[in-house]
């Protein structure tokens, strides 16, 4: 089938959209569907680019953790390949390195910065912040303690525990 | 407040529970505990919000709030198995059981990408009291799709860059933004053709840049195309060919009896910059960003209470223009 808007190259992407108050399906090709922002996952996945990049990258690979299937959720290395889609958050841990390369094309970078749960958004400013700001923050972290005890998630308890004993041995 | 060329500010939260498989793999009765298990924490917070499942609300609701960036297209698509969260005003939303188990937003008017930002974190903190968000050491938060990965936060702003647009300057800015990891787009009205000059800047990576420094990128380059386009607006306004256009669009919106979506959203953008420039005076910006959410489809629809046929829609939709305009 071809392209829908330029008529010119063969359709790759089925998008949905609102048109005129109802849903509208087209079949576009991959630039157009590009241009048209259909890769934006602000409003919808790729599941065409992003399995076809892990597909390419890794192929049928057995998984390095020895492991064919997730616990949790029984995703195959194969499934998340093909949908584009990882299945849980255990996925990602059984498939670690499979996936990691496909994250560093993507984000060019594996390591996380920023929020960590059950913590206020540190600026990175404050790394060489005065004892004064550390100490609020401190205060600030107990507070959550106080109230994650109160609501009784006592993991996120344990995790706030750990930060505040980290941030006043330091 | 909405200024001459930011409409919005949108700061969005993917969020996950650790011990539920991402939407796409769960069972109805997995969707059912994890909507109720959002609920309870809803309630919690200090912010109140309405809580419906999906179903209770007809597929015109549905449309348009998506029509006004309420919801996504894909999570009105199906109703089964999803929640929502919404506030009075609409500024806040969350999203349960789309692409991930919760995606939170808060949309303002004008440029203020951070204090969106602030109001969504406070609320995600919030949540995290009782919910126990999927988060890796180095992965940071886990999403369904990994292009959403560490912050799980995308920001953006959407723009009216009508004089940028006009001289084609955007296409060249959107590839050196590329390099920095920021998209612009522009948004699409009926069909598959652009229509207005409307654009949205957002932030595409989410891996190893913390949500500050994001926030902090979106609102510097949307200050930075402001001002460009400013600049331009006023070499734009020096042609009396353009002026003239302006005092036309706003001629045929006030006397048109049928009147497509299309040709509405594009002669309102001229409008709009009018008033900026000084050339109309009797109509605010408010007034104008109101009527090209107004004037869409299944919100006109929804504003008569009934379906209307394409042509009904034309005729309704030349009414409110006018009666909005005068
Ligand atoms: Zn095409
Ligand atoms: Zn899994």
């Amino acid at each position: 089938m071809k392209c829908q808007k330029c008529k010119v190259k063969n359709a790759t992407t089925h998008v949905k959209r609102v048109v005129n108050g109802e849903y509208e399906e087209y079949m576009l090709c991959g630039d157009c569907a590009h241009e048209m922002g259909f890769d934006n996952v602000f409003d919808m996945d790729m599941p065409d680019m992003f399995g076809g990049l892990m597909k390419s990258l890794f192929g049928a690979l057995p998984s390095r953790s020895g492991a064919a299937r997730c616990p949790l959720c029984g995703s195959t290395l194969g499934d998340i390949t093909n949908t584009g889609k990882v299945g849980c958050a255990k996925c990602y841990e059984v498939f670690y390195n499979e996936l990691l390369p496909s994250v560093k094309r993507i984000h060019g970078n594996t390591t996380h910065s920023g929020k960590t749960p059950g913590r206020q958004a540190i600026p990175e400013k404050s790394k060489e912040n005065s004892e004064k700001e550390i100490k609020e923050q401190i205060e600030g972290l107990k507070k959550q303690l106080d109230k994650a005890v109160e609501v009784q998630n006592f993991e996120l308890a344990a995790e706030l525990r750990d930060k505040i004993r980290e941030m006043e041995g330091k | 407040m909405t200024d001459a060329v930011n409409i919005s500010s949108r700061v969005r939260l993917a969020r996950n529970l650790r011990e539920y498989p991402f939407p796409d793999r769960m069972s109805d009765a997995q969707k059912a505990e994890v909507i109720e298990k959002v609920k309870a924490a809803v309630l919690n917070l200090s912010k109140k919000l309405l809580f419906v499942n999906l179903s209770e609300l007809s597929e015109l609701d549905l449309v348009s709030m998506v029509e006004r960036h309420l919801i996504s297209p894909e999570f009105a698509d199906k109703q089964s198995g999803r929640a929502l969260a919404v506030s009075e005003d609409e500024s806040v939303s969350i999203m349960i059981n789309e692409e991930d188990h919760l995606r939170i937003q808060v949309i303002l008017p004008g440029l203020c990408v951070e204090e969106a930002y602030r109001i969504a974190e406070e609320i995600e903190s919030e949540l995290s009291l009782y919910l126990n968000f999927a988060f890796d050491r180095n992965l940071g938060y886990l999403t369904q799709c990994p292009t959403n990965l560490g912050t799980g936060m995308r920001a953006s702003v959407m723009m009216h860059l009508c004089a940028m647009s006009e001289t084609r300057t955007v296409p060249r800015i959107a590839t050196n933004l590329q390099k920095l990891g920021i998209a612009i787009r522009g948004t699409y009205g009926e069909g598959t053709d652009a229509t207005s000059s409307l654009y949205q800047l957002s932030n595409q990576v989410t891996l190893g840049i913390s949500e500050a420094a994001a926030v902090e990128n979106i609102r510097n380059i949307a200050l930075q195309l402001s001002e460009t386009e400013k600049l331009t607006r006023e070499n734009l306004m020096q042609s009396m060919e353009y002026q003239d256009k302006i005092s036309r669009s706003m001629g045929i919106l006030l006397t048109a009896r049928l009147i497509s979506y299309n040709e509405a959203v594009r002669l309102l953008s001229n409008v709009r910059l009018g008033i900026c420039e000084g050339i109309i005076d009797n109509v605010s910006i408010d007034t104008v960003d109101k009527l090209i959410v107004s004037i869409q489809p299944a919100s006109l629809m929804r504003r008569e209470g009934r379906k209307l046929s394409p042509q009904e829609r034309d005729k309704v939709r030349a009414e409110l223009i006018k009666s909005t305009l005068r």
